[in-house]
């Protein structure tokens, strides 16, 4: 992957300003980091829905898989689990600083990892699915894990998982810091990673199987193969950002905050479709606007937050089908690099 | 490429569009002691959540009209900004967050539901701001060792067991069995525990022990089990949802059953929703309009629930009013505490001991209110089909006796 000079002062502008933004926008770093996370959920599922053409509801059950995973692991390496989530437990536990950073750092490795092995499992049998079929059957997916999760007493059930509070360290401002700058951290490895796949021969082939899956596999691609790697590079995404999300709410609840299809699933596909499926900047984009507007709406539309919300989907539908990015490269093909030949086109608006 | 150009605009005026909204307020403006809150006006606890703001604000207004709070000698007033969580854990910590570091709020009002409560409290704590919050009930909020989390409310463990003492009262002394079915959440799965605790204590037993999903709109399986292995009491939980879902399903499956208990009965509204159908059932509340605590806000119960019906045209169950409690407390701290240093807020709320129109409040280590005993009450029909709530027990309080067992369905 070569990187041009333009391209290269891009990055560090966003890279720096990466960087600057919790010192410059100190209040907003929950929200940024929020945002971060959004940004590797909505582009992972890109590589499903956008570039192979599989609309995933799925990726919400690698999202809590590796929320829940994080936490546990984080408790568990120092204390009794079971005592922990227990309620009523008389018990106080409180982890050290140390404590707290390397059971953050191993829980967010198994909480990369196991998602991304579950990923390949059940990949082969759910991945031969497809359209319809594979949308409806990874909806149940993240509504089973759920209803599942409620039930397991060692994760706390219905009365929900309180992670490890951030310990004494520094200015209250770390606690902040800390999270903006794992779940950055996060973000450009995603944009690394996904960067790197596009510019290889594995974009084309999930290119492929979207636009033709059946030729694909008559030209001797082994598709399945194809498909289960990508999912497996999502989940291991998306169980990351889980982990981060769960130390950052501080509470997981089976159902609202770790499979929480309803938003964070739906929100996911929104995301990627508002800013422009199958495009890298699409979904990083359409994350940010999504975010700033439902944060906007949350302030200043108090319960009917939705209902604005709805409205700017139906906007979004009629205006922008193709995206953020599908209309602006309508509207400046230029600038996109793509030659637009006057003649010809004044030609076939004719002809229409 | 020149798509670089676009995204660089874009970015430039995301920076723009972040600066200009830093809006700070202080938490003390003018004659204005600001409190934040998010509350459920959407989503699952939607009802109680809208509970939980009347109480608030019949407070807040209450409390402005009759001299607000005097602090250092000036006369300050209450003003309250929401945020809507969506019944949401993870946005309830948002909004918290949100609250503390941009509308840079010092004092905070707690949610609706224990949940809520749970994912809002580490937020609060880490941020040294105090809450006083009247609707988080789950006991393991009082054993993190919160410093800043103060309840108005007792425990949610010490919902409903009084109810398995009464079935073993009228069972002569000995066990009864026992039937439970609790919503997946953190409220009433605490309810269950001290349900459990009250029949190992009795020597009960429990026959059906179901988890019901959250959302409740469906408890026909579990009724069916109830109908065949007919249990003493049957204990059921799941907020507002839960009480109007099983008393619509108990009627229309006609389930016989010497004992039914539950939770928010009064915030469902039940003896007028489902008016005679809902007669008999055994309800746990924090609150009720006849017991004769006495302030000099709101007067009595009966006071208040006249005042609160005028207002909001419906009569206040006790979400609210233990809400309109929480503003009481914070008066009583500010006053004392002489100040508005969170610490010494702090200390003043935790050496709290007062008696409010909803009860005594008096804080233990943990933050729950140890002073104010539960209520059990029992919905009560005249022949004309009019129906109401009387509390039946403890015995200091009760204004009528209890109704046991249960007459069948096909004699009523």
């Amino acid at each position: 992957m070569s990187i041009s000079k333009n391209n290269l002062i891009l990055y560090i502008g966003i890279l720096t300003f990466g960087i600057a933004a919790p010192f410059l926008f100190p209040a907003f770093k929950v929200q940024l980091s929020i945002l971060c996370v959004l940004i590797v959920l909505a582009t992972t599922w890109n590589i499903q829905g956008g570039e192979m053409g599989y609309n995933s509801f799925g990726n919400i059950l690698f999202y809590g898989l590796g929320m829940y995973l994080c936490a546990s692991v984080q408790v568990g390496m120092f204390f009794p689990l079971a005592e922990w989530t227990e309620s009523g437990g008389e018990k106080t536990f409180v982890h050290t600083p140390t404590q707290f950073f390397q059971g953050m750092a191993f829980g967010l490795l198994v909480a990369a990892f196991v998602p991304a092995i579950v990923a390949g499992l059940i990949g082969y049998s759910i991945l031969g699915l497809r359209g319809h079929y594979f949308a409806i059957c990874t909806l149940g997916l993240g509504v089973a894990a759920g209803e599942i999760s409620g039930g397991i007493e060692i994760i706390g059930a219905g009365q929900g998982f309180t992670t490890p509070p951030f310990p004494d360290v520094g200015s209250l401002d770390s606690r902040g810091e800390f999270f903006y700058f794992l779940s950055f951290f996060v973000l450009v490895l995603t944009f690394i990673t996904v960067r790197g796949i596009y510019s290889t021969r594995f974009k084309l082939i999930l290119n492929a199987i979207r636009d033709n899956e059946d030729k694909a596999e008559a030209m001797g691609i082994e598709t399945m193969k194809y498909k289960i790697v990508g999912w497996m590079i999502s989940a291991f995404f998306c169980g990351l950002a889980g982990g981060i999300m769960g130390g950052l709410v501080g509470y997981i609840d089976s159902t609202d905050v770790a499979f929480d299809g309803r938003e964070m699933g739906v929100f996911m596909v929104l995301m990627a479709i508002l800013g422009g499926k199958g495009t890298l900047w699409g979904p990083i984009i359409g994350a940010t606007v999504f975010h700033i507007f439902k944060e906007g709406f949350w302030t200043f539309f108090l319960g009917w937050q939705y209902v604005a919300l709805g409205v700017l989907i139906v906007v979004i539908v009629i205006y922008f089908p193709e995206g953020i990015m599908g209309w602006l490269r309508e509207k400046y093909p230029e600038r996109f690099g793509e030659v637009v030949d006057e003649k010809d086109r004044k030609a076939q608006v004719e002809l229409k | 490429m020149r798509l670089n150009k676009i995204i660089l605009s874009f970015i430039s005026a995301l920076a723009i569009l972040f600066s200009t909204s830093v809006v700070s307020f202080a938490k003390v403006v003018g004659d204005k002691i600001v409190l934040g809150a998010a509350i459920s006006l959407t989503g699952k606890y939607s009802s109680n959540g809208v509970h939980t703001q009347n109480g608030y604000n019949m407070a807040v207004d209450r409390i402005n009209s009759m001299g607000g709070v005097k602090v250092g000698g000036k006369t300050y007033k209450f003003d309250i900004i929401y945020y809507d969580d969506e019944s949401n854990p993870k946005r309830a910590a948002q909004l918290a967050e949100r609250l503390i570091s941009q509308d840079g709020v010092e004092f905070m009002l707690g949610p609706y539901s224990s949940g809520l409560t749970k994912a809002i409290a580490p937020v609060t704590e880490k941020y040294g701001v105090p809450m006083v919050e009247a609707n988080g009930a789950s006991r393991s909020l009082f054993t993190k060792g919160y410093k800043y989390l103060f309840a108005v409310l007792a425990p949610a463990n010490l919902y409903l067991d009084v109810a398995i003492d009464l079935a073993v009262e009228k069972n002569n002394g000995k066990g009864v069995t026992v039937a439970m079915a609790f919503e997946q959440d953190a409220f009433s799965q605490d309810v269950r525990l001290g349900v459990l605790d009250a029949i190992k204590r009795t020597g009960s037993k429990k026959v059906i022990d179901d988890k019901l999903p959250k959302e409740l709109n469906d408890m026909a399986a579990t009724l069916v089990k109830v109908k065949q292995m007919k249990p003493d009491v049957l204990v059921v939980s799941g907020h507002t949802k839960g009480a109007l879902t099983a008393i619509r399903q108990i009627s229309e499956m006609k389930v016989d059953v010497p004992m039914l208990a539950m939770t928010h009965c009064d915030a469902a509204k039940l003896s007028k929703q489902h008016g005679k159908n809902s007669q008999y059932a055994l309800c746990a509340s924090q609150w009720h309009k006849t017991l004769t605590y006495k302030d000099d806000f709101f007067k009595d119960g009966m006071t208040y629930d006249a005042d609160f019906t005028k207002e909001f045209g419906y009569a206040p169950p006790y979400q609210a009013a233990e809400s309109s409690a929480a503003l009481l407390v914070f008066k009583d701290a500010f006053e004392r505490a002489n100040s508005f240093d969170q610490k010494k807020v702090r200390d003043a709320l935790a050496a709290t001991n007062m008696q409010t129109f909803y009860g005594n409040i008096k804080f233990a280590e943990g933050g729950q209110n140890v002073d104010k005993p539960m209520v059990l009450f029992q919905v009560m029909c005249d022949d004309a089909g009019k129906c109401e709530n009387k509390v039946v027990a403890p015995t200091k309080w009760a204004s009528a006796k209890l109704i046991h067992p249960i007459p069948s369905w096909s004699k009523r």
